[in-house]
């Protein structure tokens, strides 16, 4: 690996690559860990599964699906030069992921007012845990992503050298990707 | 410059993803203190079991024995030996207090802390607060 | 050695190799008493040969620390350090409070020093490892402050590199999580959560920073290799290690009476704890293989490479075998964490110290690059006869582990503690034997900080 060489593939800097793999490491040992769990506890699982809310579950995986189609649009942006366009696709995929985290939000107020929390039981304790490391990482990428509209704002960026703007959208792209996985999982497969 | 530019990404990295795991640890942190009250037998806590702590400490009873699995590995876990002794906090006093002074020859040897009743009656009632923690079923056995 | 203040680290060295032989005597005894109950009983009861042990061992590697940033932050800085004096100072102070301590612990029954030094004022005696007298505590912060204060002025006065600063970040995190030992309620439950902010939050946390800051200072030294390079990877390893080891922590909260989510949490976490110190290992040798210069102190680079290795054996493989909670429901509190907690303080901070030491001791005392092929040669023997001595230390602890866990814990029909113990006595002759080489190893490496002494350098040939 020689880090002097500028990489085309993957896009973005390697760095961030090792990040992706670490943590879809990380939420794919989550992931396992709730199905092998499943298998064990399948009528808790069920019944406790039936209580979400499946249609705030079917807006969010529109809204993250909606800003990662938003954020493709700003690398294109930025690949022909126009910052400004970048930006404000940027700006439309971080509306869609507060969007994401208001919706979510809302689904954990009807949880908490029911007095549902980690030691309810195991699947709550799996849903919150996955869903609550999931949310986290929503706003770490919009802060990401948010780092990378002002710098495309402030003309940072250009098509020859826009790596950071790649490297964001990889992150986010790898939120996403979570999400479509903890959906069907949790919300969806019986 | 790509290079350093890829130094910095790193360290935002570093920054953000420390940051980030410290907010959970307090977010889980918080919840672990909500849960406690039904968990860590806090009813149990009176000035007897206050003594008793005292008294654990200081004597350093964790430098052989573990509590909870934590501590030394010298001599038996205490967390469960109100149960091993048949829930008998005399049965415990009794042990600590006849402990020979130049130990048992040849064998692992408990010193004689010439504990006065009072402290002996608080370390007994500690360790029977300890058995009333709720530890997710551990140890697997009496033996501790 | 470049800058005229660096050779406060001598002293330093110096104290921490001398406590160190004191750790390895007491461990010993402690090795003895294992199967011997009662030797040296009454008069040295096995809790105060253990709190001997272990605070000696967290002492010299203080000592250690602070003799390392000593020597390298005002070579990174460039510029000589703020306030010798302050360090020769503390240096005195911290040994004799330390000294004190011990003496203490030896001369005087426990609960006798807590009531002496006013214990009860504010107690924070009678815990593992935070067996000092809440006096000495204080005289700990105070020593430490004083040294973050004379490192940090420098730092802010010279050059700010990669390397001192992440090194400055980790002794700060020391310091700051050392508060924690201040914090001792009634309730055990939260006393033994808390504890753990101070023991975990320091080894699987902020005293990894401090290992990768001196290794990466000693690669640079060493290799050639460019700064940037390894500054970036450093950034990357320490990122992994918080990021792992912060919700790591919550493989101690299975079984104390904290709440059952710990266990996934703290599983998932503490199950890729490994990962930095498996970066490290391939970091190292890396760089070691791309080096643009051949350095003659190739007993340094030994240390170097051999502590990522070590670290990643003692304290990422030999974590990750008992570190899961299905796993350590059976052996939480054997001999499996002794065998763990052995090999990965070894690895990772007795051999950085001594890693440290190995470069930089032969620069205070006068040599342009390194020692003689004689004293090298030595300090190599005594590598290899601690490493390996330390490899089947933990073998057989661990063997005593596994039988341990299987007759108390795992059986069906289980038996007592003391009758187990009996069991594996044969694991506990074999490890102090192998002790014993430990220590012989140990005696090696300081002849060999007189034997050659006298010959010339050893050279190497230039790199092609």
């Amino acid at each position: 690996m020689n880090p002097m060489e500028k990489n085309k593939w993957p896009p973005g800097d390697l760095v961030i690559w090792i990040f992706i793999m670490a943590e879809l490491l990380v939420f794919g040992i989550f992931f396992a860990a709730y199905a092998f769990t499943r298998a064990n506890h399948v009528e808790l699982f069920n019944t406790y599964q039936a209580t979400l809310d499946r249609n705030a579950a079917l807006l969010n995986t529109l809204a993250l699906i909606t800003s990662s189609y938003f954020v493709v649009r700003a690398v294109a942006a930025i690949k022909s030069d126009d910052s400004k366009r970048c930006f404000q696709w940027l700006l439309a995929a971080l509306f869609m992921g507060a969007v994401f985290l208001v919706i979510k939000s809302m689904e954990y107020q009807h949880h908490f007012s029911q007095g549902i929390n980690l030691s309810t039981n195991t699947f709550y304790m799996f849903y919150l845990s996955l869903t609550f490391f999931h949310f986290l990482h929503v706003v770490l990428g919009m802060v990401i992503l948010v780092a990378v509209a002002l710098k495309a704002r402030a003309g940072g960026y250009c098509a020859q050298e826009h790596t950071g703007v790649e490297t964001g959208a990889s992150y986010w792209h790898m939120v996403d990707l979570v999400w479509i996985v903890l959906f069907p999982l949790v919300y969806v497969m019986k | 410059m790509a290079q350093a530019f890829t130094k910095a990404m790193a360290r935002n990295i570093f920054y953000g993803g420390t940051g980030f795991f410290f907010l959970v640890l307090l977010a889980l942190t918080f919840q672990t203190h909500q849960e406690w009250p039904e968990l860590d037998n806090r009813q149990a806590i009176n000035d007897v079991v206050t003594l008793g702590k005292q008294v654990w400490e200081d004597n350093n009873c964790v430098g052989c024995h573990s509590l909870l699995g934590e501590g030394a590995y010298f001599a038996p876990e205490l967390g469960n030996v109100y149960l091993r002794f048949g829930e008998s906090t005399d049965a415990i006093k009794g042990f600590i207090a006849s402990r020979p002074v130049e130990g048992i020859p040849g064998r692992r040897s408990m010193p004689q802390f010439n504990l006065s009743e009072e402290e002996l009656t608080a370390i007994a009632e500690f360790l029977k607060y300890v058995a009333g923690i709720n530890t997710a079923g551990w140890p697997p056995n009496i033996k501790g | 050695m470049k800058y005229e203040s660096q050779k406060v680290a001598k002293l330093y060295f110096i104290a921490a190799i001398g406590l160190f032989v004191g750790q390895i005597l007491f461990g010993l005894i402690m090795g003895m008493q294992y199967v011997v109950g009662d030797f040296l009983f009454p008069e040295i009861p096995f809790n105060v040969a253990r709190m001997v042990h272990t605070n000696l061992l967290i002492v010299w590697l203080l000592f250690g620390f602070m003799g390392a940033s000593y020597y390298l932050v005002p070579e990174e800085a460039e510029t000589e350090l703020f306030a010798p004096w302050l360090a020769y100072l503390m240096f005195w102070i911290f040994l004799a409070a330390g000294a004190a301590t011990v003496l203490a612990y030896l001369l005087v029954p426990y609960a006798t020093l807590a009531e002496v030094t006013m214990n009860h004022l504010l107690p924070t005696m009678g815990r593992e490892f935070l067996e000092q007298p809440t006096i000495t505590k204080i005289g700990i912060v105070i020593v430490v402050l004083a040294f973050l204060f004379n490192i940090g002025m420098t730092i802010l006065k010279g050059r700010k590199t990669v390397v001192s600063l992440v090194l400055l970040m980790g002794l700060t995190g020391l310091a700051v999580f050392f508060l924690f030992a201040f914090y001792n309620p009634t309730n055990l439950v939260m006393d033994k959560y808390y504890w753990w902010w101070v023991v975990h939050l320091w080894v699987e946390g902020v005293w990894e920073l401090i290992l990768g800051a001196i290794l990466a200072f000693i690669l640079i030294k060493t290799t050639g290799v460019d700064r940037e390079v390894i500054e970036k990877w450093l950034y990357i390893i320490i990122a992994m290690t918080l990021i792992t080891g912060i919700v790591g922590m919550g493989h101690h909260y299975y079984w104390i009476g904290t709440p059952e989510f710990w266990q996934w949490w703290g599983s998932i976490f503490s199950a890729l704890e490994p990962i930095p110190f498996f970066m490290m290992t391939v970091y190292a040798f890396n760089m070691v293989n791309r080096r643009r210069r051949n350095h003659p102190n190739k007993v340094a680079v030994l240390w170097a490479l051999g502590t990522a290795v070590m670290a990643f054996l003692g304290a990422g493989v030999w974590g990750f075998l008992h570190t899961l909670a299905p796993v350590n429901y059976y052996t939480h509190g054997t001999q499996i964490t002794a065998a763990h907690g052995h090999m990965a303080f070894y690895g990772a901070y007795v051999m950085i110290v001594l890693g440290m030491i190995s470069y930089s001791m032969p620069l205070m005392r006068g040599r342009e690059l390194c020692n003689s092929v004689r004293s090298q040669s030595l300090e190599m023997w005594s590598f290899w006869l601690m490493t390996i001595s330390m490899v089947f230390i933990t073998l057989f602890l661990t063997a005593a582990g596994i039988l341990q866990v299987y007759l108390q814990r795992f059986s069906d029909n289980p038996m007592d503690f003391m009758v187990v113990q009996d069991k594996i006595a044969l694991f506990y002759w074999l490890r102090e034997i192998t002790g014993l080489i430990f220590l012989i190893g140990l005696i090696v490496y300081i002849a060999s900080f007189f034997i050659g002494q006298d010959e010339p350098e050893a050279t190497v040939e230039p790199l092609k």
